[in-house]
């Protein structure tokens, strides 16, 4: 089961919008609550990332029986110091999206959390890809 | 897929309905459809919220209660188990104790206002918030509906649900502790409790998490209503409300309303009525986008109780009612100086059974136990979907193409169900014309299509 979804950047009203729709997907499947918990949470902090850093994005999706594939790929200023950007705490979020209630640096380290695999690349000036997969079991 | 039974208080009375789908439309679980010209309910989906009975043209959607004339022969000692929005459907001319008379005159030994044990409520939720380990946000279990609501459509929150009985539980255990001690023998006392809605009929048969109910028979507000006003106009009865002495902390009388019960959960929380206003919440709240709130009050009913689907009166003049006897109650209550509720004598003995079962998802929206059939079924949902027109018009039987698209899946109706599919079909020669009205006489009932003649629009239709 494939999926595809395209984040705005800057639209924080229309912001969690693609995961909901993982979301309902996973809720069709037998799949224990907890996990499909975990997935929405990972999935939404991603989906915030592109709308608070990054000028637009795309979602992938692929369902297996046994797992959840996800990529989530963004256009935008990228990430300079990725291990910087896994610690707790720390945000480049402007005060405006922090106003919001968005940015507060628990983004990455909060998908890390939630998922069995995370993989971060990111070219400065260009963009950052998310990769993340979960287990069903 | 082995499926559990359900119960449900909301019922078709297919004699009278009519098929006219306006049901259909409002269901938030989708769990409506028309077949043979009537609507049929789904009970894995159905959540008892109410909100097709309030559409019903026809009045063809009915609560199913026990009558009060149950058990009359049984039960040697009947109590009258009666939530404070009862009292709100009145006049305030019309003193509680003159209701509460009223209801003795229909045969009843007592008459206990529910709210009594919202005192006991309130102790636990002053327990509970202190306990770090719970998962947070606590949702109320007070809403038998909105329990049902979060198993269906948000199987991951189920965890979220308080564990613990409402007030028309913890009341109805405390009245048979206290009449335990009398020589009536358990099984002849009798106790009725007056439901607001449907979902409160289905809570007192079979409790989520509870072996058993300790309430016997379960009557609509409704019927009741009818009788006391009757009786009321008639009887001259003691208007002194002092005579009985309220022996309850006065805001406990707004607890089924919106509102009061969050203040008692320290903490961040909401309040939250009306079922769409729930559902859309607890989307947010399921995909992960709030993460510091730590009790929800929900209630699927707008002002809450007031305006369960059974209670006769207007729901926002009853909420004025019952905070003018909110003032009252206060007002006495300052002059008795310390508020004794007999209930909190036994909070100790409550405390060891208040606590339900964990409470666990239902199959609603599954579509196979096994995660690769339900891929596959999916997949095929997605494809026939495409091919539909998207405009969700119903005339399939179904409230959306989604819809449509997964009973065909689940092989409960076919392609042809969808009008603009058969226009195609007939102009392929893939289905007779005679086909295609068959499959509307299918869906929309033998006979329905008879009013148009061949000749319609020359002679005039019968
Ligand atoms: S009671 Fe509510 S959930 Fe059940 S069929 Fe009616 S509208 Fe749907
Ligand atoms: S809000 Fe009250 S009246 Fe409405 S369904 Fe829930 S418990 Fe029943």
């Amino acid at each position: 089961m494939k999926m595809q979804f395209d984040i705005a950047g800057g639209d924080f009203s229309a912001a969690g919008g693609a995961s909901s729709e993982v979301k309902k997907t996973l809720k069709q499947l037998n799949i224990p609550p907890a996990t499909i918990r975990r997935i929405a949470v990972a999935l939404y902090e991603a989906e915030v990332n592109v709308v608070a850093h990054a000028y637009s994005g795309v979602m992938s999706v692929e369902i297996s029986p046994t797992n959840i594939w996800v990529q989530i790929a963004d256009k935008g200023p990228g990430i300079p110091n990725i291990d910087k950007a896994m610690e707790e705490g720390f945000s480049t979020a402007s005060d405006h999206v922090r106003q919001m209630g968005f940015g507060a640096g628990m983004g990455l380290p909060n998908i890390k959390k939630n998922t069995d695999s995370m993989e971060l690349k990111s070219v400065p000036g260009e963009g950052t890809t998310l990769e993340i997969t979960v287990n069903f079991n | 897929m082995t499926t559990p039974q359900y119960i449900h208080a909301i019922q078709i009375d297919t004699e009278i309905c009519i098929g006219c789908s306006h049901c259909m439309r409002v269901c938030s679980t989708q769990a409506i459809r028309i077949v043979d010209g009537h609507a049929s309910i789904s009970p894995e989906r159905c959540v008892d919220c109410g909100e097709c009975y309030r559409v019903c043209p026809m009045e063809a959607i009915y609560v199913k209660d026990d009558r009060l004339a149950k058990g009359s022969k049984d039960y040697i000692y009947k109590i009258a188990l009666v939530p404070a929005v009862f009292f709100g459907q009145f006049p305030v001319k019309y003193s509680v104790t003159q209701i509460s008379d009223a209801i003795r005159e229909l045969g009843f030994n007592e008459v206990f206002e529910v709210e009594q044990a919202v005192d006991f409520i309130k102790s636990e939720y002053k327990r509970i918030a202190k306990d770090k380990d719970i998962v947070r946000p606590v949702i109320s279990s007070f809403c038998p509906s909105v329990v049902r609501l979060i198993q269906v459509m948000f199987p991951s929150l189920t965890e979220n649900i308080l564990q613990l009985k409402p007030p028309h539980d913890i009341a109805a255990i405390y009245l048979r502790e206290i009449n335990s001690t009398t020589n009536i023998r358990p099984e002849e006392i009798g106790i009725y409790y007056f439901t607001p809605c449907a979902a409160k009929i289905v809570a007192a048969k079979a409790p989520e998490g509870e072996d058993e109910s300790p309430i016997d028979v379960v009557v609509s507000m409704r019927e009741l209503y009818n009788k006391v006003y009757k009786l009321l106009i008639e009887n001259k009865s003691d208007k002194d409300d002092l005579k009985r002495r309220s022996s309850m902390t006065s805001d406990s009388i707004k607890w089924s309303l919106s509102g009061t019960e969050r203040e008692y959960f320290r903490g961040r929380s909401l309040a939250i009525d009306g079922v769409e206003n729930v559902i859309q919440f607890l989307e947010i709240l399921e995909s992960g986008r709030i993460s510091d709130i730590d009790f929800l009050e929900l209630r699927v009913c707008d002002q809450g109780c007031a305006g369960g689907i059974v209670c006769p009166g207007n729901r926002f003049l009853a909420v004025e009612r019952i905070g003018e006897r909110q003032k009252r109650l206060q007002e006495r209550l300052k002059e008795n100086k310390k508020v004794l509720n007999p209930l909190m004598e036994y909070a100790k003995e409550l405390q060891k059974v208040s606590k339900v079962k964990e409470i666990t998802p239902r199959k609603g929206l599954l579509l196979d136990e096994n995660v690769e059939i339900a891929l596959q079924k999916m997949a095929k949902i997605k494809t026939l979907n495409s091919y539909l027109p998207g405009f969700d018009c119903g005339a399939c039987g179904a409230p959306t193409c989604k819809n449509l698209a997964e009973d065909i899946v689940k092989g409960n109706a076919s392609m042809s169900y969808c009008i603009f599919v058969q226009r195609i079909m007939e102009k392929n020669y893939k289905l007779s014309p005679e086909q295609a009205f068959l499959t509307i006489e299918k869906i929309w009932g033998k006979n329905r299509l008879n009013k148009y003649k061949d000749n319609y629009g020359e002679k005039e239709v019968e």
